[in-house]
């Protein structure tokens, strides 16, 4: 057996007291594709950022080119031979292939500060043509595909003198043709000896191009295999195979009739979803991420532009052009960002968690009365633990922060509560007070729409599933019969 | 229960303003060993007189950098107003009506450059510095670049003052700052002020109308842009399309020196309010040193800088 490239052993991290990689060990011989499947949250993402630096582990070794390290910096993954594929493609737009290729390398010309284009565009040209890429060293990226795009990546890495290429779900956003392309590409730098971690949902691909595969589940890894000892039936037991005690059960009320209703709609990234959710019901929507989920949550929220359908509550047909009238029909969204769209970090937690309620039912004067009585009072009902009602959002944990940002909208008293994502990242304990509150929500008789990657989750709370994929509605399962194969195999159509 | 508990932000003596204050009487009380004249009345009525328009304007910078936008066309638009005004008056036109006209002016020019920023979702940053050259230029045109003096006319708000020693200007003056104030503290408008500033995407998600509100943000910063206009000429009596230039960078820079910091979403009126005296203060004192007036705009520049230093390592300390 050759000397491996690539050695990484016991690995762990946790995030604020919560592990996401426990004694995770893998290893990459040079010449092989190695698989890396786990469901969303299993620690793929988080294990491939330690190798590549972005991410300090906090225990385990990694050793590689000879060396032996207890984390490593970008640079020095760099140096030592990693590069990674992103999903959101890194590269400078308004640049040329060959200077992408060359960036921070450029090749000097005579006069000192200049950059030889000539001589840069025809050794561009010569390592594109090794690696059977087709494209125009001289080409602005930004004329370029997205499947070109990747290849120019992969080209770039070559350059770099990459020994270990890590590609994280290349073929998401590809279409079938440039998908053999890439398996083709895949193969040949495989030949020339580099060794390969391929992270990809589709398991099709995993049993088209990988050698070895390794199965990562709540963190721990559950071994790791010969692709072609092993069968996708059996791939997808591995990847969700867990004991019964870790379901959190809810108490279901009864499901009275059809409050909310949407027939048609259609949006950016959404294509025809109809669906309804009854009188104290809480609708799962399941699917991949980047299967359209989010984007459907924002048109019915009024916070993306829908291109068709109708939208129903009690009755009443609703057309919100923004947040605002959305809110004031009754509807609200949690969002699944809540640094990004949800908090107002430098601000006090009392201003955020009123915001909407003052946009909604205030007065032009506040009333300092009312704030403080209501945020006492989603202090007591959430359980928030901050050192006081006038510290800034940032200085919350992640917990709190996504109650502090569930609080906002209970105080809206809205009909029609839409959850994405609302256990990311937050602890155990908060989300059990997420899980309770949406069952009191949903027994109080309001809909609750959740979206989530926790399969658990989403069949222990959902009374049913609706999965997305490809911006379509696939199906609609009835959460407590739900088995995960089943949804997994459904989300990947 | 202990998370009931409400507790001031951060204790006073470690906010801008405290330290400001102490800056502050520190270098008065300096200055007036050195130079007894300082702590005349006559002196000091002039200090307040000094920084009455400064204050108004740095008021409505206040509201726009607490809500991530800038007005760097300010001194144009000070410059454009009064000229309007002075003109009007000139012409016999009733000095009440002529200040509306002029505060008119000003309006418009700060609605401008906020509806082209939402129009073109461009920084208003940007849209303001295009308008320095445009406003500079209609006043240029409308005056044929001409100062316009208004001989004894509109002296009542300039030359008022309460029991020989409160002036009016100051006055004017000390009702922006309390206006601001109240809009940023007691108002459902303040709190949108801050949400925008802070994170504008959580704020349009939060239900807050994005466009209406900047609107108002900028129209509030013109009525405080058109009335330091009308204390200006009043004050001077003849002003020409270059009055005012220089005011936008110092407004701004008293915010900063307040402690607001310059991507948004905190900041508060009485950090402005020491940060303009300061400025005031500063410059008075340099003048009774008797420096030369070419170290004055030395010695802003580098209190801007002193300021956000401070500001950068008491964030540190925090952390």
């Amino acid at each position: 057996m050759p000397e491996p490239l690539l050695d990484l052993a016991n690995i762990d991290k946790s995030y604020g007291g919560n592990p996401v990689l426990r004694r995770v060990s893998m290893d990459l011989l040079p010449g092989e594709v190695h698989c890396l499947v786990g469901e969303n949250g299993a620690g793929k993402s988080t294990f491939i950022k330690i190798l590549s630096g972005a991410v300090r582990p906090d225990g385990g070794t990694l050793r590689l080119a000879g060396g032996s390290y207890s984390s490593l910096s970008p640079q020095e993954s760099m140096r030592l031979g990693v590069s990674t594929i992103y999903q959101d493609i890194e590269l400078i737009e308004s640049l040329t292939v060959a200077d992408n290729i060359f960036l921070g390398h450029e090749l000097p010309a005579g006069i000192p500060g200049t950059v030889n284009i000539r001589e840069q565009e025809r050794r561009a040209g010569a390592l594109l043509d090794m690696l059977r890429i087709r494209l125009d060293p001289g080409e602005p990226v930004e004329n370029l595909s997205t499947a070109q795009k990747q290849n120019l990546q992969i080209a770039k890495a070559m350059h770099g003198e990459a020994r270990i290429l890590v590609m994280d779900e290349p073929t998401v956003s590809l279409g079938v043709d440039e998908k053999k392309a890439l398996m083709r590409l895949v193969r040949e730098l495989r030949a020339k000896g580099l060794g390969i971690i391929y992270i990809s949902h589709f398991l099709e691909e995993v049993f088209d191009i990988g050698d070895r595969i390794t199965i990562l589940k709540d963190g721990e890894k559950v071994g790791t295999y010969d692709v072609a000892a092993m069968t996708a039936d059996k791939v997808t037991r591995l990847m969700v195979g867990r004991d019964a005690s870790q379901f959190f059960s809810r108490e279901r009320s009864t499901v009275g009739e059809t409050r909310f209703e949407v027939s048609g709609l259609s949006c950016e990234g959404v294509e025809d979803v109809s669906f309804s959710v009854a009188r104290g019901e809480v609708f799962g929507f399941g699917g991949l991420v980047g299967s359209g989920r989010t984007e459907l949550a924002e048109a019915l929220f009024g916070a993306r532009k829908r291109l068709a359908g109708t939208i129903i509550l009690d009755g009443e047909k609703l057309a919100p052009a923004s947040p605002l009238e959305a809110l004031r029909d009754g509807v609200c969204l949690l969002t699944e960002d809540r640094k990004r769209l949800a908090l107002f970090m430098n601000r006090p937690l009392s201003e955020n968690v009123t915001v909407a309620h003052n946009e909604l039912f205030g007065g032009a004067l506040l009333s300092f009365a009312l704030e403080r009585a209501q945020v006492a009072d989603m202090l007591a009902q959430l359980k928030i633990v901050a050192a006081g009602t006038d510290i800034d959002a940032a200085s919350l944990s992640g917990g709190n922060q996504q109650k502090v940002a569930v609080a906002r909208w209970l105080l809206c008293r809205s009909e029609v509560l839409i959850f994405d994502e609302p256990t990311k990242g937050v602890d155990i304990g908060a989300k059990a007070e997420i899980y309770r509150l949406m069952t009191d929500l949903a027994a109080a008789g309001r809909c609750v729409i959740m979206i989530s990657s926790d399969m658990p989750e989403l069949i222990a709370m959902s009374d049913r599933i609706g999965v997305m994929r490809g911006g379509r509605l696939a199906g609609i399962l009835p959460g407590a019969k739900a088995r995960e194969e089943e949804l997994i195999r459904m989300f990947m159509g | 229960m202990k998370t009931m508990t409400r507790r001031k932000g951060r204790t006073f003596y470690k906010q801008q303003w405290f330290i400001l204050m102490v800056v502050i009487v520190a270098m008065a009380a300096a200055t007036g060993i050195a130079n007894p004249k300082f702590f005349s009345v006559r002196n000091l009525v002039n200090i307040l007189e000094q920084i009455s328009t400064l204050g108004l304007v740095a008021s409505g910078a206040t509201v726009l950098m607490i809500s991530g936008n800038f007005d760097i066309s300010v001194g144009s638009t000070i410059g454009l107003s009064a000229c309007a005004m002075a003109m009007l008056m000139k012409r016999d036109v009733a000095e009440p009506l002529a200040v509306a006209a002029g505060l008119g002016v000003a309006i418009l020019c700060c609605l401008f450059i906020g509806a082209n920023s939402l129009l073109f979702k461009a920084p208003s940053f940007i849209i303001s510095l295009a308008c320095v050259g445009i406003y500079r230029g209609i006043a240029l045109a409308l005056t044929g670049g001409t100062i316009q003096t208004i001989y004894g006319k509109f002296e009542y708000l300039g030359s008022t003052r309460y029991c020989g020693v409160l002036p009016l200007l100051f006055i004017v003056s000390l009702v922006g700052y309390l206006a601001v104030h109240f809009i940023l503290a007691r108002t459902r408008l303040g709190r949108r002020v801050y949400a925008i500033g802070s994170n504008r995407n959580a704020a349009f998600l939060s239900g807050i109308a994005i466009n209406r509100n900047l609107m108002t943000f900028f129209l509030i910063n013109g009525i405080l842009v058109g009335a330091a206009a009308a204390l200006l000429l009043s004050r001077v009596g003849a002003v020409q399309p270059a009055t005012g230039a220089g005011m936008e960078l110092r407004a701004m820079g008293a915010v900063v020196i307040g402690g607001a910091p310059m991507t948004g979403g905190k900041g508060n009126i009485l950090g402005t309010f020491t940060g303009v005296l300061l400025m005031g203060v500063i410059s008075n004192v340099l003048n009774m040193l008797q420096v030369s007036p070419y170290f004055q705009d030395i010695t802003f520049g580098l209190l801007i800088i002193v300021s956000l230093a401070i500001s950068a390592m008491s964030q540190k300390w925090q952390k």
